[in-house]
């Protein structure tokens, strides 16, 4: 991608011009902590975290995918015959009860 | 008050300037001038009238206005052009700065406040060059223990990612930097940059409120990504392409969110939730978490993560509007190019000027132009209005609208299309 070079290229002068004319003032104990509301932060910034809903995640990595398939039979069905519309409304049901049992495993928040 | 220089003396200061200036003109003599030279050596140059540009021809320019929009079309033709200007960065980058601008003028009279008032004198006006001079001035500050060449790459591609995303929106036709056959599967390839770009720089910063951010910011477009790939399956299926120039094209008729409405509004729920915007501004919450993801960002470093989420929120809007509000397609309105001066020139009193390829645009190109930033100023507004509304909504609401709701309205819309195909309504042979 052109642009995406274009872009990277035109934004990372402005960082360096930024860091050419902005103030160094003196550094301090404090003023590289992370932020934490004005206290000195405690622990460590990159914690094991409870992820509640970590199943929605696990379901976008399989239906992505799903959908994704869905756009090689859209993008040509005006060149298929009408009889290759049943094993894709076919697959759309397989799709469907198995999105229905996943949200419904999802659901279920005493199991995560 | 603070002293800007405390010794500070008028003829240092004349000498500094001078000293500059000297050691800039001779680096350029020395370095900058060859290095054209052997720029120019590689570049393909256009034949204008008659004969071919050479470097000496294109500083003539100025002197001579017969050469000077021949070489002014000529650039308009090449892929810099279009990259850095007109269908992509400049325009891009024009309309996010005339939104920021917007959005806090509207929010102001929404919210019975003034907004910004005093810089550049008429209501503010100046208040986002502003704001741009002061991040560009502000020091930089990267948290201890972070990890750095992460943390500065993260503004920097965001910007990216959303400029390639501007980079596939059709905006006149002819007029787009990427005409690719699969441009809708494109745009979910960039698209889903994002949320790794945000959970990358969220984990990188080594502090609490990025890090709860960035797993929110992940949870939302995650979620929020499979209603938008089938909310979008409806115009494929009707259209048969994936191309999104030819998706525009097909609209000249009536636009598709006549027919699939259902489609549209799924769309644009998931606009929101992907753009960050006020009720699914989870990921930057500031009344919970400071900033979210943006909070260890200084600088211009938020300068540019802003940038670039301003492109976005553009690029969004101009997708909605390719793909469910006809793109450039509209009445004519724009007036025809006047014929005598094509065939006879401008006439001044007793000097008559002939200007050589002439009109810039064709009259189709700017009506497109016109149309096409119409219906996408329409859209960013209809974005922007939430944000004056609607307060935020929690975690597992946002979850289960995602997964139950809009995924349930993206199959209906499917099937409203398919139905549509096959009832003989739409399509190769339809009624319409």
């Amino acid at each position: 991608m052109l642009m995406f070079g274009f872009a990277v290229a035109a934004m990372a002068p402005a960082l360096i011009i930024s860091r050419m004319i902005s103030p160094r003032k003196k550094s301090n104990p404090v003023k590289f902590l992370p932020m934490e509301c004005g206290q000195v932060p405690s622990g460590e910034g990159r914690t094991h975290f409870m992820m509640q809903y970590y199943a929605y995640i696990l379901m976008f990595v399989v239906f992505d995918v799903m959908a994704i398939f869905l756009y090689a039979w859209g993008s040509t069905i005006l060149e298929l015959p009408k009889s290759a519309t049943l094993p894709i409304i076919g697959f759309l049901g397989i799709m469907f009860a198995a999105m229905a049992f996943a949200l419904y495993q999802s659901g279920r928040r005493n199991i995560w | 008050m603070s002293v800007i220089a405390p010794k500070f003396k008028f003829s240092e200061f004349v000498k500094s300037i001078l000293d500059n200036l000297f050691w800039f003109l001779l680096i350029f003599a020395l370095i900058g001038v060859p290095l054209v030279q052997i720029i120019l050596f590689y570049v393909e140059m256009p034949v204008i009238n008659g004969e071919l540009l050479t470097p000496f021809l294109a500083l003539t320019w100025l002197a001579d206005p017969s050469r000077t929009l021949p070489i002014l079309k000529a650039f308009m033709t090449t892929d810099l052009f279009r990259i850095a200007a007109f269908p992509g960065f400049g325009f891009a980058a024009l309309l996010a700065a005339g939104t920021i601008f917007v959005e806090r003028k509207m929010l102001a009279k929404l919210q019975l406040r003034v907004g910004p008032f005093y810089c550049g004198k008429i209501e503010g006006i100046l208040q986002l060059m502003g704001d741009g001079l002061k991040l560009l001035s502000k020091e930089i500050i990267i948290p201890a223990k972070a990890d750095k060449p992460i943390f500065w790459a993260a503004p920097v591609i965001f910007v990216g990612a959303a400029a390639a995303f501007v980079a596939l929106i059709p905006v006149a036709p002819g007029w787009v930097v990427a005409d690719v056959d699969v441009g809708l599967l494109a745009v979910f390839a960039v698209i889903g940059f994002f949320p790794i770009i945000t959970i990358l720089s969220a984990w990188s910063a080594n502090s609490k409120f990025p890090f709860i951010g960035g797993i929110r910011a992940l949870h939302q477009m995650v979620s929020f990504e499979i209603p938008l790939i089938l909310s979008l399956l409806g115009v494929v299926i009707l259209t048969g392409t994936l191309n999104l120039s030819e998706i525009a094209a097909s609209q000249s008729a009536f636009p598709w969110i006549v027919f699939l409405p259902v489609g549209a509004i799924v769309f644009f729920i998931t606009i929101l939730a992907e753009l960050e915007r006020i009720p699914f501004d989870l990921p930057e919450a500031e009344s919970e978490i400071v900033a979210g993801w943006l909070t260890e960002f200084s600088g211009m470093m938020y300068g540019l993560v802003q940038l670039g989420t301003y492109l976005k929120l553009y690029a969004f809007a101009a997708l909605f509007v390719v793909l469910f509000l006809g793109g450039w397609n509209g009445p004519m309105i724009w007036p025809p190019f006047p014929e005598e001066i094509i065939t006879k020139g401008i006439e001044a009193g007793p000097i008559t000027v002939q200007i050589p390829g002439l009109p810039l645009f064709s009259q189709e190109t700017l009506n497109g132009i016109v149309w096409f930033v119409i219906k996408t100023v329409g859209v960013i507004f209809f974005i922007l209005l939430p944000r004056g509304v609607f307060p935020r909504i929690r975690i597992d609401m946002l979850l289960s609208l995602g997964w139950y709701k809009l995924i349930g309205m993206a199959f209906i819309n499917i099937f409203i299309a398919l139905g549509l195909l096959y009832a003989g309504v739409l399509g190769p042979g339809g009624m319409l």
